[in-house]
């Protein structure tokens, strides 16, 4: 295959994401500028701007209409994706870590960073879709990091936008209720696996077909699976690096992990050793069955095509690389599915 | 047609009729046009074309934004992807398996035993064929003398770089136009033309400045080194030093392209006692 390299931003990617359809791809990065790409063609609708300086998440809401960021210049932005047009401004006490739209796009959460004396919150915002420059500065929930646990870095809704669960410095996911902020439930799933002594969570994603289990990467080196309901651990994904980013694919049961070395011991080693290869695992196998090349620093971030037809990566080298899947990537059966496969067709 | 505006003056060339399309019972046009070409003769271009209708079906939405202006940094930018910000990337491998470990290591073995062997191709011996320096072989004393004779007459034939088995060095070798180097070079029919225009060229002075005294040896015009911009002076060699000293005498002082030459002898002329 060969990706498209998209080269907008000046600085390390941070996020990327796609839009329902698929069909635009949502960037930011540590410069003070959102990117909005088609993805067919690598072409850029526009730039985002507003932010004072970088820019942590971005994300949109189901109809591609709205956009949100937010960054660490406090600020939670709210923009119109059709011409760019920022339409409200949140302040926050402290930097933006996450933001995320409910899946009926009526609520946006973000969280606040545990820094600066500020507790580490998830505020949830309801949006006041008639009048979009007039939004209400006060959340309708905030969640505080309790006292003995650990602040949150990543978070998203669940599919039926009932229950915010959190990704949390210490390794641990939290599930809470989205209307009213109580804590459901807990589940480490991270420092268990291994030795590594650091094991905060620093990505959380949800399956693309019902979002009724989603993944977590972490710096122990590891991604896991977990079911929403249950909040039990279904797979773990070994790798060999830190790794800060884990999507699932739909259409194939796999899923792509990226990472890498930290940035800051990047120029000690050569390239080779820096293992920044999107990884791709069988989801339910958890065997590593292939990698993907290009980027010359760690992954910051990946995005899984909502139509499984290919993935995006965003590297700490300022480059997008966007990918469209070959065909060999859509025949590859594992062993297991293939025999079975043929005992299915046998049968009959 | 002198009322439309001409949107480009490149578009407005061709004074030929339109072009004559005919629709083929198999569906195909032939399309026949007549323009002039290059050595102004009219020529007729026959095109058979096919026209295929591709239909895709995309969501509307997504039509629909396809079809936004740009903003931002992309306000003022064209249709289509720019490249200072979109580029198509070299092509990467996924294989998926299970071995993709192993052929990723085998690949890399493969490649550092070719990467031995051009090391091995590159240290030969030039007396025993070993892989050493030559001033190394342990059979220098033996192989030395027979061998380095043999070497010595096929290269001469070849390359001419050794002559009766002594090592000419480069500047001494003559050049691919025959050309012998200057210790060789009898610069007694020298001249150092100087006060040139700086456009003019070594065919300029061959042909046309000292055209009349006979065909040159050499001119050389002395060129800066990283612009190749002439410096305004040349070297001329002349067959006999009797032209050159014609020539002297006919230029030196006369105009050549608004400037007055100045001509003199490369070397300066021992006085004759």
């Amino acid at each position: 295959m060969r990706p498209i390299k998209l080269m907008g931003h000046e600085r390390s990617l941070t996020q990327v994401k796609y839009n329902r359809e698929g069909d635009l791809l949502f960037s930011v990065a540590k410069d003070n500028a959102a990117s909005i790409w088609y993805s067919s063609n690598g072409e850029r609708l526009g730039t985002l701007e507003g932010h004072q300086g970088v820019i942590w998440s971005i994300d949109v809401d189901p109809e591609s209409y709205l956009c949100a960021t937010g960054g660490g210049d406090l600020a939670i932005k709210l923009w119109k994706v059709e011409n760019g047009q920022c339409l409200f401004t949140w302040e926050s006490p402290s930097p933006v870590r996450r933001v995320a739209f409910s899946p009926d796009g009526t609520k946006l959460l973000a969280i606040a960073d545990q820094v600066m004396g500020h507790i580490g919150t998830i505020v949830v915002y309801d949006l006041n879709l008639d009048d979009l420059s007039n939004q209400n500065l006060q959340p309708s929930v905030i969640i505080e990091t309790h006292p003995d646990s650990s602040k949150a870095n990543v978070a998203g809704w669940s599919a039926d936008g009932a229950f915010i669960i959190a990704g949390l410095d210490n390794g641990f996911v939290a599930k809470y209720d989205s209307s009213n902020g109580e804590l459901l439930d807990t589940a480490q799933a991270h420092g268990i696996h291994n030795e590594e002594k650091i094991f905060s969570i620093t990505d959380i994603q949800f399956a693309p077909e019902d979002g009724s289990y989603f993944i977590t990467s972490s710096k122990d080196k590891c991604a896991t699976l977990i079911d929403v309901e249950t909040f039990e651990i279904l797979k773990v994904y070994k790798a060999d690096a830190p790794m800060n980013t884990a999507a699932i694919t739909s259409v194939k049961d796999f899923v792509i992990l990226g990472g890498g070395q930290e940035a800051r011991n990047v120029t000690t080693t050569a390239e080779s050793q820096g293992k920044f290869e999107a990884r791709f695992y069988h989801k339910i196998f958890e065997e590593e069955i292939g990698r993907v090349k290009g980027h010359f620093g760690p992954l910051n971030t990946i995005a899984v095509h909502p139509d499984g037809l290919g993935y995006s990566s965003g590297g700490e080298d300022g480059f997008i690389r966007v990918h469209t899947f070959d065909k060999s990537y859509f025949d590859f059966l594992f062993d297991a599915e293939r025999t079975e496969k043929a005992a299915a067709s046998g049968n009959i | 047609m002198s009322s439309t505006i001409i949107g480009s003056w490149a578009d407005a060339g061709d004074e030929f009729s339109a072009p004559d399309i005919t629709t083929n019972p198999d569906g195909t046009k032939t399309v026949i046009t007549f323009r002039t070409n290059q050595d102004g003769k009219k020529v007729k271009v026959t095109q058979r074309i096919r026209e295929v209708t591709v239909q895709e079906r995309v969501h509307p939405l997504i039509a629909q934004r396809k079809s936004w202006n740009k903003y931002g940094k992309e306000k003022n930018s064209a249709p289509g992807p720019d490249t200072s910000t979109t580029q198509l990337g070299e092509k990467v491998e996924l294989k998926l398996g299970l071995s993709w470990k192993q052929a990723e290591k085998e690949e890399e073995e493969n490649k550092a035993q070719t990467s031995d062997k051009i090391v091995v191709q590159k240290i030969a011996c030039r007396y025993c064929g070993g892989d050493h320096y030559t001033s190394k072989c342990p059979y220098k004393e033996t192989l030395g003398g027979a061998a380095a004779s043999e070497t010595a007459a096929s290269e001469t034939s070849a390359a001419s770089e050794t002559v009766n088995g002594k090592y000419v060095p480069r500047h001494l070798r003559a050049d691919a136009n025959g050309n012998i180097s200057k210790e060789s070079r009898d610069d007694a029919t020298t001249l150092k033309v100087s006060q040139l225009n700086n456009f003019v060229d070594e065919d300029m002075l061959r042909n046309e400045l000292f055209a009349r005294f006979g065909p040159l040896q050499r001119v050389t015009i002395v060129r800066n080194r990283d612009t190749g911009e002439s410096r305004g002076f040349a070297y001329v060699s002349f067959f006999s030093e009797e032209l050159a000293e014609k020539a002297l005498n006919a230029l030196n002082g006369k105009g050549y392209h608004s400037l007055i030459l100045h001509l003199e002898w490369s070397k300066k002329k021992k006085t004759t006692p």
